[in-house]
């Protein structure tokens, strides 16, 4: 019940996080912020998939909610990149049980397994997006310089947060 | 040892991801025009594939019954041949050369294949993989080798929709073989099998297992195209018979059709339109 509680403030916070750099922080229509994906590539596999699913659609609906986007495009990218969060521990992690019920922190797989891992996640989250966005396919110019100039951006972001703020504080 | 794993967890996860993933997609959809337009096309496009698949499939297993159509068509193709060649062979010239002076030298046939038939409804209808390109127009009759199936009713650039002779509102008229006597045949919405022939004189003799085909007294069909056999009748308001026909055409075997084009329709219709004006 209290895991719960936590992960559901997380969320809050998570959401509350997006939503600042979204609405303050300008990168341009080239780069679209997105900082919550480590928090669905994070949450603790002990969660059963369709709570997991449940919960990052609550996060994207939250995230589309305060950032002023299409309602359902961010919920509905932060689902797929739930549903392939598993199989992306299996690819980057061989012997997953070693974190059976643990987050797959910076902490847990190492820098560069962790780099590896968000970049992935990205990957599918940003190729989500806009393949909702434009409901076609996301292989024209500006869409491409759009998908890996995000990815940069975005894993810098991410790698940044998790250091700052999981990594640091644990223990 | 091996680790057994239930399926439970990953069948309530993909249920729960399509659950989700449509939600999303109606939030799109009710959120942004541009959104619901994009997702309405692909939604259509989707449909239209497994429309086509299943159109395929069904058409591949019924093949069977489609050869057996050909077969048919091709065996009544082959009579008449014969039935030509022997008066060619016999010097009979005036017989030839009188065919084209019947009526039915006015009606050529566009051939069409089903791709939608209900059965199942009072007012059933049939769609035809031809339209308007391929010279289909509204209330021109549609037959098969089996029978008359119905009457154009609209015509889409490739597609045609048909009131099939399956609904209550369709009629046809229809002639007694044996007698020449004609009257309109209507479905009464029971029996795909059975269609009622009315208006047909008391004192007319009726046989069971006559021959009823149209009359030719519509510029829609041409005369003579079968329809089915007399299984029973009765007299009814003591003045005329009530006739149930036995229809040749099953109409949930129906695959194959031709459109009839009446070259004199228009002249004919704008003639019975002016005098009934």
């Amino acid at each position: 019940m209290k895991s719960r509680l936590e992960i559901l403030l997380i969320i809050a916070l998570f959401i509350l996080l997006q939503a600042l750099l979204s609405n303050f922080v300008n990168f341009g229509p080239l780069v679209s912020i997105a900082v919550y994906p480590l928090l669905i590539l994070t949450f603790p596999s002990k969660i059963p998939l369709y709570q997991k699913l449940i919960l990052s659609f609550l996060l994207g609906l939250g995230v589309d909610y305060t950032g002023g986007y299409t309602m359902g495009i961010n919920s509905g990218a932060a689902v797929i990149l739930s549903f392939t969060q598993p199989l992306l521990i299996k690819l980057v992690v061989p012997h997953s049980e070693l974190y059976k019920g643990s987050r797959a922190g910076l902490f847990e797989l190492g820098i560069v397994r962790f780099a590896y891992y968000v970049v992935a996640g990205l990957m599918i989250h940003q190729a989500s997006i806009e393949l909702l966005e434009n409901f076609a396919s996301i292989f024209t110019f500006q869409s491409l310089l759009r998908f890996f100039l995000s990815i940069f951006v975005n894993s810098l972001i991410i790698l940044l947060t998790e250091f700052g703020i999981f990594y640091k504080n644990r223990g | 040892m091996a680790v057994k794993k239930s399926v439970k967890p990953l069948l309530a996860g993909v249920l729960t991801f399509l659950i989700l993933e449509v939600a999303s997609l109606f939030l799109m959809a009710n959120d942004s025009v541009v959104h619901k337009i994009r997702i309405e096309g692909a939604i259509a496009f989707i449909q239209e594939k497994l429309f086509n698949a299943h159109s395929g499939i069904s058409y591949y297993f019924s093949l069977k019954d489609i050869n057996e159509q050909l077969l048919k068509e091709n065996t009544r193709l082959i009579n008449q041949l014969s039935y030509y060649r022997t008066l060619a062979e016999s010097h009979d010239t005036s017989m030839i050369v009188k065919q084209p002076d019947n009526d039915s030298s006015d009606f050529t046939y566009i051939p069409a294949r089903i791709v939608g038939n209900s059965i199942n409804h009072m007012h059933n209808y049939i769609i035809i993989n031809r339209g308007s390109k391929a010279g289909v127009k509204e209330d021109m009759g549609v037959i098969s080798p089996e029978g008359v199936i119905g009457v154009v009713r609209s015509v889409s650039e490739n597609y045609a929709y048909v009131i099939s002779l399956l609904n209550i509102n369709q009629t046809v008229s229809a002639k007694i073989v044996s007698s020449g006597v004609y009257g309109p045949l209507t479905w009464d919405g029971r029996s795909a099998q059975y269609a009622v022939l009315s208006e047909i004189p008391q004192h007319i003799p009726i046989t069971v297992g006559d021959s009823v085909v149209t009359s030719g007294l519509s510029s829609i069909f041409p005369p003579d195209i079968p329809l089915g056999s007399v299984r029973k009748s009765r007299i009814v308001m003591g003045s005329h018979h009530q006739i149930q026909v036995r229809l040749f055409q099953d109409f949930r075997r129906l695959y194959f059709v031709n459109v009839v084009v009446n070259s004199n329709k228009e002249e004919l219709d704008k003639l019975t339109g002016e005098y009934e004006e």
